[in-house]
Formats: structure tokens, C-alpha cells, sequence
């Protein structure tokens, strides 16, 4: 049963991008894309869904999910491409970059990878490494302006806003 | 008229941000901050200039165009992010190690690697 539903779950999704591409709605496309995305689905569904297949469709999820991607992450995303490229253009250079230890409070693999993908993503900050230990999660991060050594700080600085969205949506 | 110079806005600040990505990527030290600096390019830089084309196509009612255009914007920035992080620890795996870090935790807790 619960195969059965990712290997649904991965087929819509590839579809999904199947007719994005092509948009041409002709019979022949629309078999030959099903073909093509059942046989992905039967063979990549164990490496993409891990948990609840269907958990981003619950409304509320989703709905944070659309709010977290269209507005919340590029706000951040904008502040820290102007910070960045402020500092390429000033002329004295000024950075500082060093790799911090952060703790995460996060449980989900989707959510774990989510917010590390949205650390990379922003200038300023790439993860390098998640680590477990005693059922606690840290990142490495390497940043290039260190504000703050103190593993608690430094991770409000990091993640500000988006830790706790990405808890609204993976728990 | 005035969509046109809303593109053309786009377009200049995705240039703006590539500008910006890559003389940080001529003036960074060494290899992490030249990354950093790069993640520029892959963001905004392409964000915006797919943003302008992805208006243009649709004021010109190819839809399928346009589409496909936000599309690429949505992949690069997946992989970018990906290959960002496989490209640092990799870097940093392979051995090399900046003089210029105020701080190595990653070395301190792994000190054999």
C-alpha cells in the first residue's frame, strides 16, 4: 500500500512535468509521457519518497508551502544577494569567513534537506555537512561574514525566519 | 510601453547580480568565498533574467514559452544548490584548507580528515 501510493506520488510528479514541458495536448504525447513517467515512477520511487507520499498535498501544508516559496524565501534570498554582492563591489573587501557548528530542530529528511538547500541557496552561506548526534541534528556551515561563535546565535543568524516555516510544512 | 521597461528592469538587475557574482569570483581569496560569491550568479542573476523573459513571452501570448522559461529558473535553482554543497565538501575533503578561516569547527570535531 504504501508503495503503491509514492509510486502514484512520483508519477504525478513526473507527468506533471512531462505535460509542463511539452504542453502540446495531442493524444500521442499525453500516452507516451504516461509510459515514460510510470516507468520512472516504478523504478525512482524508492530514492524520492521516504515518508508520507502525499503529505504536501494536506491544504495547510501546501498552503504554507506556496507562502514559504513564493514570499518568505526570496525576501531572504534579496537580502542576502545584496549583502553579498555589496561586499564583492566594496574595496576594502571585507569578509570574515569561517565554518560554524549549528544546531537544527528539525526531524523530517524532507525538512532537513529543505532548509540546508535554502542555507546553501542564500549567498553568504554554504552547508557542508549534516551530522546526528544523541537524536540532535547540526549543520556544518561554512559563512563568509562570522557574526557570532556561539553554536545558538549563530544559528539564529543563519536561519532567522526559515527554520520555523519549514517546521510548519515538515514538522 | 511600460511592460517593456519593467523587462528590461529585470534583465538589468539579473545582469546587476551576475556583474556583482562575478568580480567577487576575480577578488575572493580562495575557493570558498569565491563560491560564495558565485551562489550570486546562480540566485538572483538568473531569477531575474528569467523573470523578464517569462513576462515577455507571456505579453506575447506564447504560453508554452514562457512556461518552459520558468521552468529552467526552478531547475537551476534546485541544482545549484546541490552542486554548491557537493563542490564545498568535496574542495574541503580533497584537502584544502584557507589560512583565512576565523573559525573550524568542522576540523575540530573531525580532526583526521
Amino acid at each position: 500500500m504504501k508503495k503503491t501510493s509514492s509510486i502514484i506520488a512520483t508519477f504525478i510528479l513526473c507527468y506533471l512535468f512531462w505535460i509542463l514541458f511539452t504542453l502540446t495536448f495531442t493524444a500521442q504525447e499525453l500516452i507516451a509521457g504516461a509510459i515514460v513517467s510510470l516507468l520512472v515512477a516504478l523504478f525512482a520511487e524508492k530514492y524520492l519518497i521516504h515518508e508520507d507520499a502525499f503529505h504536501l498535498l494536506k491544504p495547510n501544508v501546501l498552503l504554507n508551502f506556496i507562502t514559504y516559496v513564493l514570499f518568505v524565501f526570496p525576501v531572504e534570498l534579496w537580502k542576502a544577494n545584496v549583502d553579498v554582492a555589496k561586499r564583492a563591489l566594496s574595496p576594502n573587501l571585507p569578509i570574515n569567513p569561517g565554518i560554524v557548528k549549528v544546531p537544527v530542530d528539525l526531524q523530517s529528511e524532507y525538512g532537513l534537506a529543505m532548509l540546508a538547500n535554502s542555507i546553501t541557496l542564500t549567498p553568504g552561506t554554504i552547508t557542508m555537512e549534516i551530522v546526528e548526534e544523541d537524536g540532535q541534528h547540526f549543520y556544518y556551515i561554512h559563512w563568509i561574514d562570522v557574526a557570532s561563535k556561539d553554536p545558538k546565535e549563530a544559528g539564529n543568524i543563519i536561519k532567522g525566519k526559515l527554520e520555523n516555516w519549514i517546521r510548519r510544512i515538515w514538522k | 510601453m511600460i511592460a517593456r521597461i519593467i523587462i528590461d528592469l529585470f534583465l538589468l538587475l539579473g545582469c546587476f547580480f551576475a556583474f556583482a557574482g562575478v568580480v567577487g569570483l576575480i577578488r575572493m581569496p580562495d575557493s570558498f568565498t569565491r563560491m560564495q560569491s558565485s551562489t550570486n550568479i546562480a540566485t538572483l542573476g538568473v531569477l531575474w533574467t528569467v523573470l523578464g523573459v517569462a513576462i515577455y513571452a507571456f505579453m506575447n501570448n506564447n504560453i508554452a514559452f514562457g512556461i518552459k522559461v520558468i521552468l529552467i529558473g526552478v531547475f537551476v535553482v534546485i541544482t545549484s544548490a546541490i552542486s554548491g554543497h557537493a563542490i564545498l565538501r568535496g574542495a574541503y575533503k580533497h584537502g584544502i584548507r584557507p589560512d583565512n578561516l576565523v573559525v573550524d569547527e568542522y576540523r575540530r570535531d573531525n580532526p583526521d580528515e
